[in-house]
């Protein structure tokens, strides 16, 4: 999957730019790290590369079709496998297997099998059947992030992912964020915690600051 | 034990009461969904403006209420054609008139907020179409269905106003258990007017534990603890 943030300026208040004129051609799967101050652009830019925001100037080519000027079916084709991860979980009424299982029955997908194992693996199979208004926000965390990876999308966006994870936990969802980049996913990480293991092993970093690129480091 | 010398069976009185309100609060309830979800698609000031218009209608008294049905079902109102006046029919379009404020009240700004988190919710797992929403925003909203339905009947089968003013409270006919209290303490009745209050309580209470049941039930089926 190809992305390409072109000239793009994002403003919530028409007002303010919480993004000024990024430009950021991703073309090889990998883990790419954004870093940067609270406040510098990182969860706006997350969400514009997600597809979740219009950029208020500039165009998101996906593939190299400008998804914003696109046709719906083509919006939907191009949307499909683009999952964003909020910092704050998004969980709805339910079990954890039921939030879990929720972005494949949207889809009209099953596959027990990848939700048994990525429960397993995460150490949820206790509460699997639990209310999510049960779970401390390590597990709630852990939910939302898996019921991203279940999908097997081919681009990852996650906004502060660690946030709540015991040591564990985040050793694991780095092993399967590098295993989605080597299958040929882009992964594109936000995060002021920075784990060694994902910075020696990421394909960029990208640097903002008050809503613009400081730096942009492709390996 | 007091006997009730009534004009018509107690049952009679309590299923009209059922009915009337049931059907009343059941229409201002979907009423309510079907606004609710349509405004709650729209700005935040919008949402708090309907709310606000909402709120000050759920202060109008009954009576007025039952004036105002009385007015446009007279038969030289402008709904006099209908026929309406002084019938069950009259009871349930003023009670649905009473209702439909309160249920939106309650409703409106849990939609907004719902729908924008679920909004966010299908776009983060790459989904585009907004079918499923409606879904997942009443699936969310389940207790809260059930707390607004309950408040709706409750206020309908408490009323007095429309049921005496746009009703007429004629026996076998028209009279509720609201305006059989309010003709029996009138009449200087007090036993009778005591046991048909505690029959009214009896039956709001009955109906919250009925509807709470429901809800637990369909959120059973949900499949977790």
């Amino acid at each position: 999957m190809k992305i390409l943030v072109d000239n793009v300026w994002y403003s919530y208040d028409g007002v303010t730019y919480a993004l000024r004129n990024i430009n950021i051609y991703l073309t090889e799967p990998g883990i790419y790290l954004i870093t940067g101050p609270n406040g510098a652009g990182k969860t706006t830019l997350l969400k514009v590369i997600s597809l979740l925001l219009k950029p208020t100037i500039g165009r998101i080519l996906i593939e190299g079709v400008d998804y914003w000027n696109s046709s719906s079916v083509e919006k939907t084709r191009l949307k499909s496998t683009i999952i964003f991860v909020h910092d704050k979980p998004l969980l709805v009424r339910g079990s954890v297997e039921y939030n879990v299982s929720l972005g494949l029955k949207l889809k009209g997908l099953s596959s027990n099998d990848i939700i048994d194992y990525y429960i397993k693996r995460y150490n949820l199979s206790d509460v699997r059947n639990k209310s999510i208004y049960k779970l401390s926000a390590g597990q709630l965390k852990t939910a939302s992030i898996i019921r991203a990876l279940v999908l097997r999308p081919k681009l990852l966006a996650l906004d502060e992912p660690f946030t709540f994870l015991d040591n564990t936990r985040v050793k694991l969802l780095i092993e399967d964020l590098l295993n989605l980049a080597d299958k040929g996913s882009i992964v594109i990480v936000a995060s002021h915690y920075i784990y060694r293991d994902l910075v020696e092993k990421c394909k960029g970093v990208i640097e903002l600051f008050m809503g613009e690129l400081l730096s942009l480091k492709i390996k | 034990m007091v006997y009730l010398d009534l004009n018509e069976p107690i049952v009679n009185i309590v299923i009209r009461s059922l009915y009337v309100s049931g059907v009343a609060s059941l229409l201002a309830f979907i009423t309510a969904i079907v606004l609710c979800y349509y405004y709650s698609g729209r700005s935040r000031r919008s949402v708090d403006l309907i709310a606000s218009i909402f709120e000050a209608l759920v202060g109008v008294p009954t009576t007025i209420i039952g004036l105002l049905v009385y007015y446009l079902l007279y038969p030289n109102g402008p709904l006099g054609f209908m026929r309406l006046l002084y019938t069950p029919y009259a009871i349930i379009i003023g009670q649905f008139l009473v209702a439909l404020p309160i249920a939106v009240v309650s409703l409106i700004r849990q939609f907004y907020n719902v729908r924008k988190s679920l909004r966010e919710l299908i776009l983060s797992l790459g989904l585009q179409s907004s079918r499923v929403e409606i879904i997942l925003v009443l699936r969310e909203l389940t207790p809260i269905l059930a707390s607004t339905y309950l408040l709706a009947f409750s206020r309908c089968i408490g009323e007095l106003g429309v049921a005496m003013i746009a009703g007429g409270a004629i026996e076998c006919y028209t009279s509720v258990l609201t305006t059989t209290i309010a003709v029996q303490t009138s009449m200087g009745n007090f036993e009778e007017a005591l046991v048909l209050g505690l029959i009214l309580i009896s039956l709001t209470l009955l109906t919250a534990i009925l509807i709470k049941s429901l809800s637990k039930i369909l959120a059973g089926a949900f499949h977790y603890e």
